[in-house]
Formats: C-alpha cells, structure tokens, sequence
C-alpha cells in the first residue's frame, strides 16, 4: 500500500504470509472450498478469510519489522481464450494456459497498532499481467 | 619406544576381563529400557509441505515473479491447475477514513491446485501465493 505513487519511498504496508523455513516463498495452504475453479475451466475465484499474514511496511528491507496481520480477500481470473505456453526445459517446467484478466478485493487488519483497510468492490481493479491453465514441472516434467 | 606395544604390555588378562564387561553394560542398559518398545514406530521421509522452487531470484529468495515466459508455480514437483497474475491496481480506505491506493508492478498473486512431491509421495493439494 502506498500513500502517494507507487514508489518505495511512499510504500506504508506490505501484508504477505511469512517466508517458510524451507524457503517457500509467501505461500499458504488454500482451505478446501477456498478455490472453485469453474466446469469449463476458464474462471478460477479464490476467497479466504483471516488467512494470517505480517505486515512488513519497511519490506525487503532486512530489518524490516513484521507486525501479525489478516487478511480476507478474494480473487477472480478469467480466462482471455488467447493461447499461452511458456516452457523452459532447462528449469524443468511447461506451463500450457491462456491469457486471463484478474480481478481483487480484499480488507486486512493490524490489530496491535488499529489499522485496517478495506479495498474498493472487484470491479475497480485490475492486473496488467494474468494468466491460467495446466503446469507440470520438476519430477513431472519429463512424463 | 613403542608406545603401542608399551601400552599392552600394561594390561593385564584381569583388566581386559573387566573392560569388557564394561563393554557390554550399554546394551545390555539399553535392551532393559522399557520406554523404547512404546514409541511408535516412524519413518524419515521429510514433511509433506511442498518443495519451494529450487533456483533462487535476483534478490536470492525462492520466488519467482509473474510474468510472460517464467514459471507460474512457486512449488516445485508439481502438475496442476494455476493461476497467477501481477500488476494491481486499486484503492481502498482505511479505519481513518483516508484513501489509500494499493498494488505495483511487483504486487504478484497466483494459486496452484493439484499433485505435488513431498515425503517422497504424491500428495494433493491447493496453495497461494500472496
């Protein structure tokens, strides 16, 4: 979150789940339910709520204090029809999709300090950059 | 001088007797320890949460940006369903009252859904990166 441009200097907030000690990176287990991706498989809409985070404002700095936070949101990608495959044999990976549009509205709560944020409706964001499909990789690449 | 021939000129066949006797005490401690017999039994196999992406960033984490022509995934021994995107933009209000815009280039979210490796088996499950 930014006060201001969307420049570091501006940056207030930044809620993320904590990096896990295996080094998987900001990822959390979606509740079963949580994720309900449609029969044609062209719509994916995932919506969780209190999903514990930390609020790391002053992020990536390494010192950057981590207050626990929640966060409730939820998440929408539909599906363009325009083709995409991205593969990469030497990282071991093929990802076979479309190109999507995605859409957020979310709320989070700092409970320590009293902050809390709720976004505006779905439909008033946007992401430049979406897609969805079937991805294999790793020990999966090769069969 | 020999050292080890000197040392085993001093031990007498009694004191030999006697160092294995002490030998054995261990096992013997051990075999009579009632508490192992309960403990039930276990394998080795590392935890059953998924592996990260092996090869790291440009800041050296695990984590890999949204974009054309890079993974979507951000688990490693995986084939499913995903979804990723990046770039938000939108606004919203804080318990203040005030406007207070949210998402930039690097603001990446994405979803995976289906078999991955962990304990050195398949297992099933939906994860999200946000």
């Amino acid at each position: 979150m930014f006060r201001g441009p969307a420049v570091p200097a501006n940056q207030i907030h930044d809620f993320h789940p904590p990096i896990a000690p295996s080094g998987l990176y900001w990822v959390v287990p979606v509740p079963e339910r949580a994720l309900t991706i449609s029969p044609d498989g062209n719509t994916f809409t995932l919506e969780m709520r209190n999903v514990p985070v930390v609020d790391q404002p002053r992020w990536p700095a390494l010192d950057s204090i981590a207050t626990p936070a929640q966060m409730t949101f939820k998440m929408v990608w539909k599906s363009t029809g325009e083709p995409v495959r991205y593969e990469d044999p030497s990282k071991h990976f093929r990802f076979i999709g479309t190109r999507a549009s995605c859409q957020l509205e979310a709320q989070v709560e700092v409970p320590s300090v009293g902050f809390s944020w709720k976004s505006g409706p779905l439909n008033t964001s946007k992401s430049d950059f979406a897609i969805l499909g079937d991805e294999v990789n790793g020990r999966y690449y090769d069969n | 001088m020999d050292l080890l021939t000197d040392s085993r000129r001093r031990h007498s066949r009694r004191d030999i007797l006697k160092s294995s006797a002490l030998a054995i005490f261990p096992l013997a401690v051990g075999s009579g320890n009632s508490s192992l017999p309960d403990q039930q039994p276990m394998t080795a196999n590392g935890g059953t949460e998924p592996y990260p992406i092996p090869w790291l960033d440009k800041n050296g984490s695990h984590n890999q940006p949204a974009g054309a022509n890079l993974e979507p995934s951000h688990i490693y021994h995986f084939k499913g369903r995903v979804a990723r995107c990046s770039t938000f933009t939108g606004v919203g209000t804080d318990n203040q009252g005030n406007r207070i815009a949210f998402g930039s280039p690097t603001t990446d979210y994405g979803v995976m859904q289906g078999e991955f490796w962990g304990a050195r088996a398949a297992q099933q499950g939906a994860f999200t990166h946000i």
